[in-house]
């Protein structure tokens, strides 16, 4: 027979272990679904230049940064600039790549963070956070005086097409702060070396390829595991073809606005592309890594990436490659060749449950400044949305020429604003360019989609004015 | 009775028992409460709307549809082809072999392959997935066997096998049968190894083949051993999201042709901010996964035989 073991010591320890968990509980308790209510008052301009929003200067400051292909390097000298005026705000930093991961619970608490760099493949959808109330409005922002000159207001600072992205319904609710075009990029060198010029129209690009591939190069490469690479190309090449108005009606979900000639012509065009062999072998399979190592390669001629590819390529491209973007190639008859995909990428938000409401508008109108913006563009070498700043790479020199008319910036929006037509398009693309799908197959299965996204009562619409 | 025996007992399981029912049950009985809202997982503001959720749910031909006519021939296949390769595996290392002096024995270096067929189960998911992605390349950028096959001259899919409509369940399948056969080798042959050596010897004398063997000794006496790995690979086959979202195109594609319910509870939670709807998707595949296991072990028992 077991002896009974003496317990006093145990059963103490047995209550300590117990409270333990009590209270391990305790603060864990912050459930998903039992968040505080705190509002937050609304930041007004007030008439201070140097202090517009009424910064209170000992207020911690809460930044998320996504910290992916511009790093966030920039981001800290950001908010060393923002404690040279205020010392004593003390100011956290996040650098992550997992931005819902790590914020949508503090939504979800009601307790977010000040300023959220809103980017990245871990996003949280911003059409839900709106539909949902939790961001601030940024007009008072747009509206303050800029950093360097009190008589200038931030808006007037900034370079045409910047806030479009970032508008739902007419009102600012993301500041995205790089600038950046959809191009299609070609090796000038390579071009160069064997005499090609780079075409400017669709059938120029067709007379080229022959040529191309007589070199033992396919003539166009892109990113088939993310369709969405295809988006900018083939919605240009619509809108070039038709004008702006025609991409609008697709953004606005009207009856037949993907039964439109031009939008026929352009998806006509990008399954010719795959029909007469004109695409690297593999591509549907390739991921951005993998079709944009082809490129440096010289295994294909042209690829439709941002004006991000140069930089991220730095340091992978060789030594002779010469990134040169153009627009995509226009259709015959197009009506407006110069239209192009530009505008504000990188989306910045601030919560409107944020705890330091005007420091976080604070910190935006520093970003904004031309200091601000000098640091990303030598940080990263990519432009911002702030005017004035020179970058001295010929990527980006081109570039600028092709967005320099503001009427012909544009960026189709119906990805952004409504998830359903993001997840549609993208494998819709895919089909078409791999020839899965026929011309016709695609602009059925859009304007499914479109009519049953505009008689869904369940969502917020949008409309461009 | 002895005088303080549970607050012994007691001191021991609160820790546990309290972390498990807040970290585990908590969040399970949550779900259930959020499934009939309509969160969206970044706000907290919502409103009870009853079971629209559930009724929406099958009305989503995009993915919640797939995702389940996926994960259930995922269901049907992983059990089925591990189990029957894990057993002819384990059989062959054991009992398949020449009988050398009337002694039962496995094939050649039975132990080297077991080492090796236990090898993918030592390596995560991930890395696992990274790994295949690459072996189901298209055949120009480093896919083994793509290229393989077209080195000897069979057709092989030009885009790789991910970026395959009709390939890429069955590749993903795959992989997971690969990852899990060895685990299952080395079960079964723990347990074919409890079988006393008499029986087989008994089976020869009497002139039975391999064939008989197996399925008159070996598989009866194996019964409870398939039967708990047919449901441990169900709850596999009812998840599959790290290799998927880790392999194919889009996390579910080429065109929603890799979906799986567990990927697409991520894409609603996570990807369009609707956790209410992937809440109720979630409380759906816990329902199915109790009547799987309660089922299994309903249906499949049998006299235990004692030896």
């Amino acid at each position: 027979m077991r002896k009974p073991i003496p317990n006093p010591h145990f059963s103490r320890r047995g209550l300590l272990g117990t409270s333990a968990a009590g209270l391990a509980a305790t603060s864990l308790a912050a459930c998903a679904t039992s968040g505080g209510d705190a509002d937050t008052e609304d930041v007004e301009v007030g008439g201070d230049d140097e202090n517009p929003f009424g910064v209170d200067g000992s207020a911690p400051l809460d930044v998320v940064i996504f910290d992916g292909g511009f790093g966030n390097e920039y981001a800290v000298k950001h908010q060393e600039m923002y404690n040279r005026l205020y010392p004593d705000a003390e100011i956290s930093h996040l650098a992550t790549q997992q931005i819902a991961e790590t914020q949508q619970p503090r939504f979800a608490e009601g307790r977010p963070a000040d300023v959220i760099d809103n980017s990245g493949a871990q996003e949280i959808p911003i059409d839900q956070l709106i539909n949902d109330g939790e961001l601030a409005e940024l007009t008072p922002l747009l509206d303050a005086p800029s950093f360097d000159d009190p008589n200038v207001t931030v808006r007037d600072t900034l370079r045409a097409g910047s806030l479009e992205k970032g508008t739902f319904n007419g009102e600012v609710y993301a500041l995205n702060y790089a600038f950046s075009a959809w191009t299609i990029w070609h090796d000038n060198k390579l071009f160069t070396d064997h005499g090609w010029e780079a075409p400017t129209t669709w059938d120029e690009m067709l007379e080229l390829c022959p040529d191309i591939q007589a070199a033992g190069i396919a003539p166009w490469v892109y990113t088939g595991v993310h369709p969405v690479y295809l988006y900018d190309m083939f919605l240009m090449l619509a809108g070039r073809h038709g004008g702006v108005d025609v991409l609008k009606a697709i953004d606005n979900l009207e009856p037949d606005a993907w039964g439109h000639d031009s939008v026929g012509m352009a998806a006509e065009a990008m399954y010719k592309l795959w029909e007469d062999g004109y695409v690297l072998e593999g591509a549907p399979g390739l991921d951005h890594i993998q079709s944009q190592t082809a490129f440096n390669n010289r295994e294909a001629a042209f690829i439709p990436v941002g004006s991000w590819l140069p930089n991220e390529q730095r340091e992978i491209a060789p030594d002779d490659f010469e990134y040169a973007p153009i627009g995509v190639p226009y259709l015959e008859g197009s009506v407006q060749p110069g239209l192009i995909s530009a505008g504000g990428e990188e989306p910045f938000i601030v919560p409107d449950k944020a705890a330091n409401k005007p420091g976080a508008y604070e910190y935006l109108r520093l970003m904004l400044s031309q200091e601000g913006a000098q640091i990303f563009g030598d940080t990263v070498s990519a432009a911002t949305v702030v005017e004035g700043v020179e970058l001295d790479n010929l990527a980006a020199q081109l570039t600028d020429e092709l967005v320099s008319n503001p009427d012909d910036l544009f960026q189709p929006q119906f990805r952004f604003w409504y998830s359903r037509m993001d997840e549609e398009v993208r494998p819709a693309l895919g089909s078409l360019m791999s020839g899965e799908s026929t011309p016709e197959e695609f602009l059925d299965r859009m304007q499914t989609v479109a009519d049953e996204t505009a008689d869904d009562d369940s969502i917020e619409h949008f409309t461009h004015d | 009775m002895r005088h303080g025996k549970y607050p012994f007992i007691l001191s021991f399981l609160a820790l546990p028992v309290g972390l498990y029912a807040w970290l585990v049950l908590v969040p399970f009985a949550q779900a259930f409460q959020i499934s009939f809202t309509d969160w969206s997982g970044s706000t907290n503001q919502f409103d009870y709307i009853g079971f629209d959720n559930y009724l929406n749910l099958f009305k989503d031909e995009r993915f919640v549809i797939p995702a389940i006519r996926n994960t259930g021939i995922i269901l049907l296949v992983l059990p089925l082809v591990t189990i029957a390769m894990g057993l002819f595996f384990a059989f062959m290392l054991n009992i398949g072999g020449r009988s050398r002096q009337g002694r039962i024995e496995g094939v050649r270096g039975a132990q080297f392959h077991k080492i090796v067929f236990f090898f993918p189960q030592v390596l995560s998911l991930a890395i696992i997935g990274i790994l295949w992605k690459q072996v189901y390349a298209p055949p120009g950028f480093g896919g083994l066997i793509a290229g393989g096959l077209e080195a000897i001259g069979l057709p092989a899919p030009d885009n790789g096998f991910l970026a395959d409509k009709d390939l890429v369940l069955a590749s993903v399948i795959g992989v997971l049968v690969w990852s899990a056969v060895g685990f299952y080798l080395v079960f079964f042959s723990s347990a074919m190894a409890s079988i006393p050596r008499d029986f087989y010897e008994a089976g020869i004398i009497d002139g039975a083949g391999r064939f008989q063997l197996f399925f008159r000794i070996t598989l009866p006496l194996l019964w409870e051993s398939v039967q708990t790995a047919w449901i441990y690979l169900s709850i596999i086959a009812l998840d599959v999201f790290v290799l998927i979202y880790m392999m194919t195109p889009e996390r579910g594609g080429p065109d929603g042709r890799s979906e799986v319910v567990g990927g697409v509870i991520w894409k609603y939670a996570f990807k369009h901010g609707e956790q209410a709807f992937a809440s109720a998707l979630g409380v759906v595949l816990f329902f199915v996964a109790l009547t799987l296991a309660v089922v299994a072990l309903r249906i499949g028992r049998h006299q235990r035989i004692e030896y």
